[in-house]
């Protein structure tokens, strides 16, 4: 069957409109992730999501709805969380991380839920996404430009130094907390879409490839998006082209992006 | 406006430790105030305190006339009017230019979800153009050197159009001709703008030649130590 051919599934044209909303948006939480090191925070938030899907199903209810909710919530907790007990955030995340891996698995065992099933949380699978799903994401997605275009002059004081943006009186705190969230809605609508294990693929790697290039924070925002865009549908048309599972393509060509990044950034970045 | 810094009797604990346990620090408006003392006695963390990036357990810090802790997070209001230069600039690769970090001074007053105006620009220019910074507007803020960066930092602080100028050993890591060039910069500013100045510093000849009142701060306290008629 042809690429063009294969459209009129509806299960293609799902994982298109996903991967378009995802590719765009996605890349965006990257470059917080990687401005203000959220490295950590990140890895929390892939466990939390896997304990929501792990919830999910346990009770028998959607795991990418039941992943959001709980992402949402810890997101919520984890900012203020680090600041009442002073610990850093990276502690309670590693905190967090370990506690909600410990739960998943008993829930995994106490609800004899198949390998397979429990596997699927891992893994995701962009071509199983349902209308729903795809709501979810455009609206997760919408709600990350918005708040970039909104907030952009903010967000860049506090990328560039939290202290500096305390000291010149934006509200740091809030709009730090306002990143942390997004970070944990992305992250659980990502996990559905590729997997909790290649999350990176839409939200990491895209912005890594950017910041080797970026002359400007809007550069490094625009070329992400780009980045996560072109390597989102070119992987999903490669895999379907070559037969090879669709995350691991899009990772395979968003580490070729970030390869050419480190080739040419230099060059580009000295002009 | 009322440019005064007053705090009185501040208490903090980092963590366990006991940092300041009652210092009281004054600076009237349009006074230059030095505070002196050793590593690790509490005069960044004192700084922090009246820049409201730090809440103390107990004492009272009144800025421009206000009480800063007002609500949770402190009173924003307050500190859009204190000008802070940082000890060491952010160095690390950050994709933003020059005259973009200046004008980060200004987005306190700009106010939220607002763009910048001819106005904040035309204020950003100025400002670079006093710190002699003009010529180097379109470069990344990673590529200059660290008095180049400390002068940008400086240049923000002014971009702010602050009452009260915070300055915590702002020449610690440059050479002796940048040291010269930034301390006369700040001196200028302060008496040209009449900017209530609270400067932290290991250095006696600056405390020397341009501070009307020096406190040392010693063991969580602090002392008076020179006040010049």
């Amino acid at each position: 069957m042809s690429w063009i051919g294969s459209l009129s599934f509806p299960f293609m044209q799902h994982a298109l409109v996903g991967v378009l909303f995802a590719g765009i948006a996605f890349p965006l939480i990257g470059v917080f992730i990687i401005s203000l090191n959220l490295i950590p925070l990140r890895f929390a938030m892939m466990h939390v999501a896997l304990l929501g899907g792990a919830i999910g199903l346990f009770i028998h209810f959607d795991p990418m709805l039941m992943g959001l909710l709980l992402c949402a919530l810890s997101a919520l907790a984890l900012g203020p969380l680090s600041e009442k007990t002073k610990i850093g955030l990276g502690t309670i995340s590693g905190y967090f991380m370990t506690l909600t891996l410990a739960l998943s698995f008993i829930l995994f065992y106490k609800g004899k839920i198949n390998v397979i099933q429990a596997f699927s949380i891992l893994w995701g699978n962009i071509f199983a996404l349902t209308a729903w799903d795809l709501v979810i994401i455009g609206v997760v997605s919408l709600f990350v430009l918005c708040i970039i275009f909104l907030f952009f002059k903010e967000i860049q004081a506090i990328l560039y130094d939290r202290e500096i943006a305390l000291a010149v009186g934006i509200p740091e705190k809030s709009l730090y907390y306002l990143i942390v969230f997004m970070l944990g809605l992305t992250i659980a609508v990502s996990m559905r879409m590729i997997g909790a294990l290649l999350v990176d693929a839409f939200v990491l790697l895209p912005a890594m490839a950017a910041g080797m290039i970026a002359r400007s924070l809007k550069q490094s925002f625009i070329l992400s998006s780009f980045f996560g865009l072109v390597s989102g549908m070119s992987g999903l048309y490669l895999s379907f082209r070559f037969d090879m599972p669709a995350s691991s393509t899009i990772i395979l060509v968003a580490s070729f992006i970030i390869a050419l990044s480190m080739l040419f950034g230099r060059r580009f970045t000295r002009a | 406006m009322h440019h005064s810094i007053e705090l009185y009797d501040i208490h903090v604990k980092l963590g366990d430790v006991t940092v300041l346990s009652g210092v009281s620090v004054e600076a009237k408006p349009y006074e230059f105030v030095s505070l002196v003392g050793g590593n690790g006695t509490g005069k960044t963390t004192l700084l922090k305190v009246a820049n409201g990036m730090l809440r103390p357990f107990k004492g009272i810090v009144k800025m421009v006339g206000h009480e800063l802790w007002q609500g949770a997070n402190g009173n924003n209001g307050v500190r859009k009017e204190i000008g802070f230069v940082p000890q060491r600039s952010v160095s690390r690769h950050f994709p933003m230019r020059v005259d973009e970090a200046v004008l980060m001074g200004r987005y306190g007053k700009i106010g939220l979800m607002r763009k910048p105006s001819r106005q904040d620009w035309d204020r950003t220019h100025e400002a670079l153009e006093i710190v002699g910074m003009t010529g180097f507007a379109a470069k990344l803020i990673h590529e200059l050197s660290g008095g180049e960066q400390q002068k940008v930092a400086l240049a923000r602080a002014l971009a702010q159009e602050p009452s009260i100028l915070l300055l915590d050993e702002p020449t610690t890591y440059l050479d002796a001709d940048s040291q010269s060039e930034i301390m006369e910069t700040i001196h200028r500013m302060h008496q040209e703008r009449g900017l209530t100045t609270l400067l932290v510093t290991h250095d006696p000849h600056w405390v020397e030649q341009y501070s009307n009142k020096v406190y040392l701060l010693k063991e969580g306290k602090s002392h008076l130590i020179r006040q010049k008629a």
